[in-house]
């Protein structure tokens, strides 16, 4: 049986052999012509003219296009604001003002610096605060999410803190940067061959820039070189440079963005800087909260309504907020217009609460465990702030065996020892949890649709709409199949994604790549196996077909008495069995159909954000992780120590995929709040846009000890095989790095809160140190 | 006088000329030869994506194979070598053991930072069966420093790392005829390359003589690692049109250890440098553990990054405290000069003529004591903020001697005389490192940056004074009281 077991990933083959083809590693086909994107050199402004003219002197430029050419001047994935390229007014740094095609490769980064633009340059907005101050908001969530009565309840409250978050952006560093290459078809058609996590959306940016019908574009993708949401909505106006190229010049047209200009151009997670009020009781107890998250979109709406909207559903964190009011805003600025990655905003909302009560703790002179002990969901207190009940919740327990095994009470207590030493260290300790909602708050992306073709030797190709980026979801939806017909999960094959098989897909995306897709999988594994399954039985029964007569069945369905195991297909009835492969051919040879199509939509699911009510997700996994960390004080230099993690998950289709999901995300959300730094200049330019200045973790930054550990849960009924969506989950828990950093300085603070920002890199940690100090 | 260079790739015997000898090695192999698992990533050596294996012929035999980033290296530079790509890893059908095991701890997730980490866990495998190390989860991450991964977490690569199952490990020289291609190798080593095309020209000598003697030196640009160069021509900074390299010169590679100092030689790598301080120099030893990649590593060189000048550049602290001597040459006059003296103190200022080059660091053996630090945003493989360096020597709880070099604060690495003599004669006390720190404050004008701005880096300087202050007196056994910062 293959759902649950540890099987390989299904390209680690290629992956391991350098076999596996990403977009760039296409051939290049004859006449094809390579792509170069030509950004703004001001944040703010008019684009009065372009002269293009000394770029196409060059011997091998053949091309240059603008705005101009375009079908449809506009994108967006969810308003139509985004300029594909710009027509007038101008964005942010380094936005694409036009395109050129050239012949060689080599010479794409010298004729980007042919082009002389006419710019009246504008007053730019870089900052959250600036924005407020300047009214320019880009999006306001149409109600608060409130629950009890918060103002009462502060009238009443004995202890009250009133403080801001602030917390920065994250660029994505998936290692292949963006990257299409578009082919000219018969009849006008193109092919676009896109790093994309969102196949459809591509193909409908690609149609509408090019003026053609959808049924002219397919957009196709193999694999990505990693995505994390940078390439939801992002890889389409790339997909559409390249394949306006293509149609321009009837030739195949490459489009590979270079690191440093995948990280100007393109957006990254929102900053937020949210506003809180917070009342509690002597135990820590939360009584009343008032938040208002405020996040930076950036030049354009992109995803930024709904990652703000994520943000508040993720403000409760694991926590009963009896009186609760959330309020979300986000605002234009003049920045890379940002966008999804990975966790949209639930990180940002779920740090703020999980700092407040590091502050809680910190301000009653009580450990911070304590105080989340005292407020996590729990019996009947399990309504959150926008109405929907935590269901299935496992948080009192997942918190209850960490607190156990991470050994937190003993090492709590040495840590105490080991800062009242002032030996120059400090260390710091802190046990977080994630409990992520799982659907996208969209409803009508909450659907998927499956091709399974059972090939006559009994091996299957599956397609669907999921993308696979190294999160392993065509390997969950191979052993999905696989299980169904009982055979080995090396018959099964997960074909490449394409909208010509699989159309109006939704992103993978959300965490949902595997539920959704999943799904609709089994969902067609099932009725081909129903067909099968009365064929069978006529067979068993003893039924014949010949040149006269053939096998007719009706629609078929699954009987539990018909098993399908080990390549054979067994009556537990009456004993008798037949091979997987013989009953193909059988079906086949009396022309009944062996390929299924199936569509899921995850059902029950509908809320209103205007009226706060209904259910917004199916339901919600949940972890908890416990870090600590060592501070030099001298320098402000920070090592991740021991990181302990517990998630619940259900039941994995692959737990050892899984558990590689969770220590990459956890490694990437530690990455978000300790290194990760986007540093701008006064014009608003991207300083660290390679890894030279930008640090994500390396291997050295890996917690020293990393336990990482699943509590099994069989009930999650709603979902494939009650697994659990576990893409994004975890992300949450690296943020207990930047808590358990508030911690180990509150050591040093004799009372005062840690005023910290994240990222808390060196800087961040020695000026608060040092501040700390100088106050004492 | 050759007009192609010879490399090997996976076995398969290459001659270049300038059509494709100026590509870098990961254009060449990708678009080229169509040998598309190297993957290029960041372009400046800094992710490990592009990373490949070299075997350099070392005048007797191929040498230790080693990893490089070969998106910053250009293919004239790989004359004489044997590379090795992912895709030459396996052994006919036979996955080579890092294959395996990455596949079965899920090491691989998108794949793309994939084929540098099996090429960097291979460069381990092969040392681990050479002997020259043994196999723990530390060591993994030390070979696996300079390859980024976004998705696994590092965790189940480490995992597959260690539990690589070295039996089944074949060496590169029972995989591939090492013999033969020595042979080959041996009986073109007194031979000069020169090689052009429409724009470019290089010129390789086979030693110090034919390189003073093709009076190159001062007209064109001359390269060793091109760890730094490489990033300059990919990032379109840098246009190199006439090029010498050192890379031929085997005399260049040498590291000498006398009784009375250490010599090493224009190319020697900095592992080899890293290697050769473990005895002496532990401390600066250590100090290149988490200066840069293993991939960076194998390719540069102690000389260049003294060349190179970098305000930063982190070993350059060490040399100035070290009391190291610079040794130049013009194939005319050789002139062995004070690093003090080296640099002139204005940025990338140094006495070093156009004619001349440095062919050899000398660092004496002084006994000197020495704590270096370097603090930058992330520890490992990262351009610091602020890095120090100090040797001294203790008596009796009294500094005899005591020299300070700073990077990061100013337009070189600097010597802070002014503290270094409020200190020698003194106690070793914090009362006096206090005072003393503070006086650092007014000596340095750190420029703000992507690295920190210039009051953190005025903090960082003077903590690091407090912070050495502190270690003395622990390593000293005294009595430490409340260290009061």
């Amino acid at each position: 049986m293959s759902v649950g077991k540890n099987i390989k990933h299904d390209s680690s083959y290629g992956h391991v052999t350098g076999e596996s083809i990403f977009v760039d590693d296409r051939p290049v086909t004859h006449g094809e012509l390579f792509v170069g994107v030509v950004g703004s050199p001001v944040a703010c402004g008019v684009l009065k003219s372009i002269d293009s003219s000394e770029a196409l002197r060059h011997e091998s430029c053949v091309g240059v296009y603008s705005a101009a050419d375009l079908s449809a001047k506009k994108w967006g994935a969810i308003f139509h604001d985004q300029p594909i390229l710009v027509e007038d007014e101008i964005g942010y740094m380094g936005e694409p003002l036009c395109i050129f095609a050239s012949t060689s490769r080599d010479d794409i980064e010298y004729i980007k610096t042919l082009f002389k633009f006419d710019i009246e340059e504008g007053k730019p907005i870089f900052s959250i605060s600036d924005a407020v101050a300047k009214d320019s908001l880009i999006y306001a969530a149409p109600s608060p999410f409130a629950q009890g009565n918060v103002d009462e309840a502060f009238k009443t409250a004995k202890n009250t803190l009133e403080g801001k978050f602030i917390c920065g952006g994250q660029e994505h560093f998936y290692m292949e940067s963006q990257a299409t290459v578009a082919y000219p078809m018969e009849n006008g058609q193109v092919e676009v061959h896109s790093s994309s996590q969102h196949p459809s959306e591509t193909q409908r940016v690609v149609a509408e820039a090019l003026g053609l019908p959808l049924h002219h574009v397919v957009c196709v993708v193999k694999r990505m070189g990693g995505g994390f949401g940078g390439k939801e909505s992002q890889a389409a106006p790339i997909a559409a440079y390249a394949a306006l190229v293509a149609q321009k010049l009837n030739k195949p047209a490459r489009l590979i963005l270079t690191k440093d200009e995948d990280m100007i151009i393109t957006g990254k997670r929102h900053p937020f800087a949210n506003d809180y009020k917070v009342a509690f009781d002597d135990n820590g107890k939360i009584e009343a909260i008032k938040m208002i998250l405020r996040s930076d979109a950036g030049a354009y709406s992109d995803l930024s309504s709904s990652i703000l909207e994520r943000g508040m559903f993720h403000a409760d964190g694991a926590y009963f907020l009896k009186n609760v009011h959330i309020e979300g805003y986000a605002y234009k600025t003049n920045n890379h217009s940002n966008t999804a990655y990975r966790g949209f905003g639930g990180p940002q909302g779920n740090m703020t609460i999980e700092s407040i009560i590091e502050d809680i703790a910190c301000f009653l002179k009580k450990d911070s465990f304590e105080i989340r002990r005292h407020n996590i969901y729990e019996n009947n207190n399990v309504k959150t702030p926008y109405g929907q009940d935590v269901e299935n919740n496992m948080l009192p327990q997942l918190f209850d065996n960490l607190y156990e095994s991470s050994d937190y009470k003993n090492r709590l207590e040495e840590i105490k020892e080991f800062n009242s030493q002032k030996n120059g260290k400090i260390k710091g300790l802190s046990l977080t949890a994630t409990k992520f909602g799982i659907a996208f708050t969209a409803r009508f992306l909450n659907q998927g649709n499956a091709l399974v073709n059972v090939q006559l030797d009994g091996t299957i190709q599956v397609s669907t709409g999921a993308t696979e980026m190294g999160q392993g979801v065509n390997t969950k939806i191979q052993q999905i199949c696989a299980h169904a017909f009982g055979i080995p999960s090396d018959d099964v094959q997960v074909m490449t994604t394409s909208t010509e098989k699989n159309h109006n897909t939704s992103p993978t995306a959300a965490s949902s790549g595997s539920d959704i897709n999943g799904a609709a999988a089994l969902s067609a594994c099932n009725k081909v196996k129903g067909r099968l399954t009365e064929l069978a039985k006529l067979i068993f029964a003893g039924e014949e077909s010949n040149d006269l007569k053939e096998y007719e069945i009706g629609k078929g369905s699954i009987d539990p008495d018909i098993v399908f195991k080990e390549k054979v297909v067994k009556q537990v009835s009456t004993g008798k069995e037949i091979a997987l492969k013989d009953l193909v051919f059988k079906a086949y040879f009396n022309r009944i159909s062996v390929g299924g199509y199936a569509f899921f939509k995850t059902p029950g699911l509908g809320f209103c954000k205007s009226k706060v009510e209904g259910k917004a997700f199916n339901y919600f996994t949940q972890g908890v992780a416990a870090t600590e960390v060592l501070i030099d004080e001298y320098t402000g230099e920070m090592k991740v120590m021991r990181a302990d993690i517990l998630m619940d998950l259900g039941r994995p289709i692959n737990p050892g995929i899984d558990r590689g999901q969770v220590t990459g995300a956890y490694v990437q959300g530690m990455g978000w709040v300790t290194t990760e730094n986007l540093f701008y200049n006064d014009k608003g330019s991207l300083i660290s846009h390679s890894p030279t200045t930008y640090k994500i973790p390396n291997v050295q930054d890996t917690p020293r000890i990393f336990n990482v550990d699943f509590i099994s849960n069989d009930d999650n009924d709603c979902n494939v095989h009650r697994s659990k969506a576990v893409g994004e989950p975890p992300f949450l828990l690296g943020t207990s790095a930047w808590t358990a950093v508030k911690h180990a300085l509150s050591f040093r603070s004799n009372g005062e809160l840690i005023d910290i920002t994240s990222p808390a890199t060196g800087e961040v940690i020695l000026n608060e140190l040092t501040g700390l100090k100088s106050g004492n | 006088m050759r007009n192609s260079i010879l490399v090997y790739i996976n076995g398969v015997r290459h001659e270049l000329d300038g059509t494709h000898a100026f590509d870098t090695v990961a254009s060449y192999l990708r678009y080229v030869k169509g040998l598309t698992g190297t993957k290029v990533v960041c372009s400046e050596g800094d992710c490990g994506a592009c990373t490949v294996l070299i075997s350099r012929f070392d005048g007797k035999k191929m040498g230790q194979t080693h990893s490089i980033n070969s998106c910053i290296s250009f293919m004239y530079l790989l004359d004489r070598c044997h590379l090795i790509t992912v895709e030459g890893l396996k052994k006919l059908d036979h996955l080579h053991p890092v294959q395996d095991a990455m596949m079965k701890h899920h090491g691989a997730q998108c794949g793309y930072c994939t084929p540098g980490i099996i090429c960097s866990m291979a460069a381990m495998s092969e040392d681990a069966v050479n002997g020259k190390i043994s196999i723990d989860e530390k060591k993994v991450k030390n070979y696996l420093t300079g390859n980024l991964c976004r998705c696994t977490g590092y965790e189940p690569i480490v995992k597959a790392g260690v539990e690589t199952d070295l039996g089944q490990v074949t060496k590169f020289k029972d995989q591939y005829d090492y013999a033969s291609m020595s042979n080959e190798f041996s009986s073109l080593q007194d031979q000069d390359v020169l090689i052009s095309n429409k724009t470019k020209e290089v010129l390789l000598p086979h030693s110090y003589d034919s390189l003073y003697a093709s009076g190159s030196l001062g007209k064109k640009k001359l390269t060793s690692g091109a760890t730094d160069l490489g990033v300059l021509v990919n990032k379109g900074k840098l246009d190199l049109q006439h090029i010498v390299s050192l890379n031929n010169i085997l005399e260049s590679y040498k590291v000498e250890d006398t009784e009375s100092e250490l010599v090493i030689g224009a190319k020697a790598s900095l592992t080899d440098v890293e290697k050769a301080c473990e005895k002496d120099f532990l401390e600066f030893s250590q100090k290149l553990h988490v200066f840069a990649s293993p991939q960076i590593k194998n390719k540069g060189t102690l000389v260049g990054n003294l060349v190179n000048a970098s305000p930063i550049g982190d070993t350059i602290p060490f040399l100035r405290v070290s009391g190291a001597k610079v040794v130049l040459n013009n194939g005319k006059d050789e002139r062995v000069i004070s690093i003090d003296d080296f640099f002139l103190g204005g940025y990338k200022e140094l006495d070093l003529k156009p004619d001349e080059l440095v062919t050899k660091i000398i660092v004496p053996k002084n006994n000197y004591k020495f704590k270096l630090y370097k603090v930058s945003i992330r520890k490992d493989l990262d351009i610091s903020s602020v890095s120090m360096a100090i040797a001294y020597k203790l008596d009796s709880g009294v500094f005899t001697d005591f020299k300070i070099g700073i990077g990061g604060v100013g337009p070189v690495v600097m010597r802070i005389k002014s503290v270094e003599q409020a200190i020698i004669g003194t106690k070793l006390d914090q009362a006096t490192f206090k005072k003393v720190a503070k006086m650092l404050d007014s000596e340095i004008k750190p420029l703000s940056d992507v690295r920190g701005t210039s009051d953190y880096r005025k903090l960082l300087a003077h903590n690091l004074m407090l912070k050495f202050c502190d270690e003395v007196i622990v390593d000293s056994g005294m009595n430490f009281s409340e260290a009061a910062l």
